[in-house]
C-alpha cells in the first residue's frame, strides 16, 4: 500500500479566551486527521469548541499551542498552505450578493491565486455540476437560499482544495436543497477532497461521514469510524414478530435461550448471551467464533423453534448517530475519554441493571 | 507579480460591477457630489482655509476640495471595507486568501480609488460645464499627489488596524475628518525651523504644501521638498502596513477576525 499524505493533520490544538478569572479554555488538546477523500463529521453541542477548532485549522484563529498541517503545510506560517483549503463558514453569506454566481466564482478563484482564465473555466464547470448554469448571470441575492449555499460551496471548491471545511452546510435548507448539497458533498469527497463537516443535523452527518469526532467542552471524547461507533452503541436487540400461538414447550425453549416473549413478539438482546448458563454448551462450541456469529446461531435457533409459524418481521434495533451523540454529550461527569472503554462499561452496567 | 496583476483586474471588475449594477446609486452619488462641489465652489472660504495661502482662484479651491474628499475616501476605505465585509459575511473568505490580507486590501483600495476618481472626474466635468472654470492639471502635479496617496494609504491601513482590533471605529473615523482637514489645509509650507521639521514628520503635510505651491501659488516643484514628501509617504505607508499586520495577528490571537 502506497503512502498517502494526510489532507489535514492537527495536533494538540489549544485555545483560551479572556484573562484572569474570566479565562476559559475553548479548545483543549484537539487532534484531528483526515485522509484525502474522507468525510469527517465534527460534532458537538453549541459552545463545545467546533468553530474555534475549524477556524484554527483555516488559519483564522491562532492556536495557543499545537499545530495544523494542510497537505503538509502550516497555514499559520505558510500562507501558500491556504491554497489547499476551501471553507464555507456558518452564519456567513460567503458570497458577494451583487455579483452573479459566475462572477463570484471567478473572483474567488483569483483570490486563491488561480489564473483568471482557469478560474472562469472551472467556474463554468462547477456551475454545470451544481445544475446552476441557467442562473449564472443572475445576481446571487435574487437566488434561493439553497442555490446560494450551493454557490458558496462551489466558491470554496473553485481552486480545487485538498481540504474543504463545511460548517453547517445544510442549515436552513429545504429538503430538496439539503439533498442536493448532500449529494454534492459525496461527489466532492469521491473526487479525493477531504471534508471536515460540522452539523447539528445528525442524520446528515450519519449519511455523509466516514468518521465521526465528537467534541465536548473543548475536548474530543470520541473519534472513530461512523459505522463502528454506531455499531458499538447499538444494543443489538433483535425483534421478531410472528403470527399464531406458541406451545408451552416452544415458549420455555425460547426463554431458555435468553429471549423475552410477548403474544406475538420475541425480543432477543445480545447482552443476555454471556450470562446464560443454559447456553454454556453453545457458547463453548462457538468460543472461537466471533460474537456476531454466536448471536446469529442463537437467532437461528429461536427461528427454528418458531417453525412453522408465519413470520411477520425480523429486525435488529440499531442505534443512530443521535443516540451516540447524546450519550457522549449528555454525560456530565468527565470520567471517560475512551469511547470503547465507556461503551464496554455501559454494556456491563446495562447487564447488571437488567 | 502576474498573480497580483490578476488580483488587481479581478478587484477592479468586482468593484465596478458591484457599483454599476445599480446605476441609480451611481447617479445619486454623482448628483450629491456635484451639489456639494457646487456649494463649495460658491462659498470658497469654508474649505480652502485662509485665502492668502490657498489663493483666491476658484479652480484651485475645487481641486483642493477634490483632493480632500479623495484622501478622506482613501483613509476611510480600508476600515469601511473591513466593516462592510464583516457585515455581509465575506471578510473571513478574504483572510483565507494566500495573498495575505494586507495585499488584498491594498489592491482593493486601489481598485475602489479608480472608481472614485472616475466619479469625481464626471463631477468635475459637470462643474466645469456649469461654471466655465478652467482647471489646469500640470503633469508634475502627479508627483506630490503620489506621495500624498502613499501617506494616505498608510493612514488607511492604520485605521483599518483599529477597525480590526477595536471593531467599532465610526466615531474615530468621524473625528479623523477634522484631523485630515488640518493636515490638508494647515499652511505648514510657510513654517520654518523646528516647527517645519515637526510638520515634515506628520503624515500628508509635506505633500499638501507642495500641492499648494503648484496649484495655488503657481510655483514650480521644489525637488528637495518632494524627496522629504516621498520619504514621509514611504515611511507612513510602511508603518501602516506593519501596524495592520500586527492588528491582523492580534485579531487572530483574540479569535475576533470575523466579528463586528
Amino acid at each position: 500500500m502506497g503512502f498517502k499524505m494526510l489532507a489535514l493533520e492537527s495536533h494538540n490544538l489549544r485555545k483560551s479566551y479572556g484573562r484572569g478569572k474570566r479565562r476559559f479554555e475553548a479548545v483543549r488538546g484537539v487532534s484531528l486527521s483526515i485522509l484525502p477523500g474522507q468525510v469527517l463529521a465534527f460534532l458537538g453541542p453549541n459552545g463545545a469548541g467546533k468553530t474555534t477548532t475549524i477556524k484554527m485549522i483555516a488559519g483564522l484563529i491562532r492556536p495557543d499551542a499545537g499545530w495544523v498541517k494542510i497537505s503538509g503545510a502550516d497555514p499559520h506560517r505558510q500562507p501558500q498552505a491556504l491554497k489547499g483549503v476551501g471553507a464555507v463558514l456558518e452564519g456567513n453569506r460567503n458570497l458577494y450578493w451583487r455579483l452573479t454566481p459566475l462572477e463570484n466564482l471567478e473572483y474567488f478563484g483569483v483570490l486563491r491565486q488561480m489564473p483568471r482564465q482557469a478560474a472562469k473555466v472551472r467556474a463554468k464547470a462547477l456551475l454545470a455540476a451544481f445544475g446552476l448554469e441557467d442562473k449564472r448571470q443572475v445576481p446571487v441575492q435574487k437566488l434561493s437560499r439553497g442555490m446560494q449555499q450551493k454557490i458558496a460551496i462551489a466558491a470554496a471548491l473553485i481552486h480545487e482544495p485538498q481540504l474543504l471545511l463545511l460548517d453547517e452546510p445544510t442549515l436552513g435548507l429545504d429538503v430538496e436543497s439539503g439533498e442536493t448539497v448532500k449529494e454534492f458533498v459525496r461527489q466532492v469527497a469521491a473526487s479525493g477532497c477531504a471534508i471536515l463537516l460540522t452539523t447539528h443535523q445528525l442524520n446528515v452527518a450519519e449519511e455523509l461521514s466516514d468518521r465521526v469526532a465528537i467534541i465536548r467542552q473543548g475536548e474530543i471524547v470520541a473519534e472513530q469510524s461512523t459505522q463502528a461507533l454506531i455499531k458499538q452503541f447499538s444494543k443489538g436487540t433483535y425483534r421478531i414478530e410472528f403470527e399464531g400461538a406458541l406451545s408451552e414447550a416452544q415458549r420455555s425453549a425460547i426463554a431458555a435461550l435468553g429471549a423475552t416473549l410477548s403474544d406475538h413478539h420475541i425480543h432477543y438482546s445480545l447482552d443476555s448471551l454471556d450470562s446464560l448458563d443454559s447456553l454454556d454448551s453453545l457458547a463453548a462450541k462457538s468460543s472461537d467464533q466471533t460474537s456476531s456469529h454466536r448471536h446469529s446461531a442463537i437467532l437461528y435457533k429461536i427461528l427454528s423453534l418458531l417453525d412453522p409459524l408465519p413470520l411477520v418481521e425480523v429486525r435488529q434495533d440499531r442505534a443512530d448517530l443521535t443516540d451516540v451523540f447524546l450519550q457522549f454529550t449528555q454525560n456530565k461527569d468527565n470520567s471517560f475519554s475512551n469511547p470503547q472503554q465507556e461503551a464496554s462499561t455501559r454494556q456491563k452496567k446495562d447487564k447488571k441493571d437488567g | 507579480m502576474a498573480e497580483l496583476t490578476n488580483l488587481l483586474i479581478a478587484e477592479l471588475k468586482r468593484t465596478w460591477i458591484q457599483t454599476l449594477r445599480y446605476p441609480s446609486e451611481v447617479v445619486g452619488g454623482v448628483v450629491i457630489l456635484t451639489a456639494v462641489f457646487y456649494g463649495i465652489f460658491l462659498s470658497t472660504q469654508y474649505v480652502a482655509g485662509p485665502a492668502s495661502t490657498f489663493g483666491d482662484r476658484l479652480d484651485a479651491v475645487v481641486v483642493g476640495y477634490v483632493i480632500w474628499t479623495l484622501v478622506l475616501y482613501i483613509v476611510n476605505d480600508i476600515a469601511n471595507n473591513l466593516q462592510l465585509e464583516a457585515q455581509t459575511g465575506t471578510l473571513e473568505q478574504v483572510f483565507l486568501s494566500p495573498f495575505g490580507a494586507s495585499k488584498v486590501f491594498l489592491v482593493r483600495a486601489i481598485a475602489s480609488l479608480s472608481l472614485r476618481i472616475l466619479l469625481i472626474g464626471i463631477v468635475l466635468a459637470i462643474i466645469i460645464a456649469i461654471t466655465g472654470s478652467q482647471l489646469a492639471f500640470p503633469p508634475i502635479l502627479l508627483l506630490p499627489l503620489a506621495t500624498l496617496l502613499l501617506s494616505a494609504y498608510g493612514l488607511a491601513f492604520f485605521i483599518g488596524a483599529f477597525a480590526l482590533v477595536l471593531k467599532k471605529v465610526q466615531q474615530v473615523l468621524g473625528l479623523f475628518q477634522f484631523v485630515l482637514l488640518f493636515l490638508l489645509a494647515a499652511p505648514t509650507e510657510d513654517l520654518s525651523g523646528s516647527a517645519r521639521i515637526a510638520a515634515n514628520l506628520l503624515p500628508i503635510l509635506p505633500s499638501t504644501g507642495l500641492l499648494r505651491d503648484l496649484m495655488a501659488k503657481g510655483e514650480g516643484l521644489n525637488w528637495q521638498e518632494w524627496l522629504v514628501a516621498l520619504a514621509n509617504g514611504l515611511i507612513y505607508f510602511a508603518l501602516g502596513i506593519l501596524v495592520f499586520r500586527w492588528a491582523e495577528s492580534r485579531a487572530k490571537r483574540q479569535g475576533s477576525l470575523g466579528g463586528y
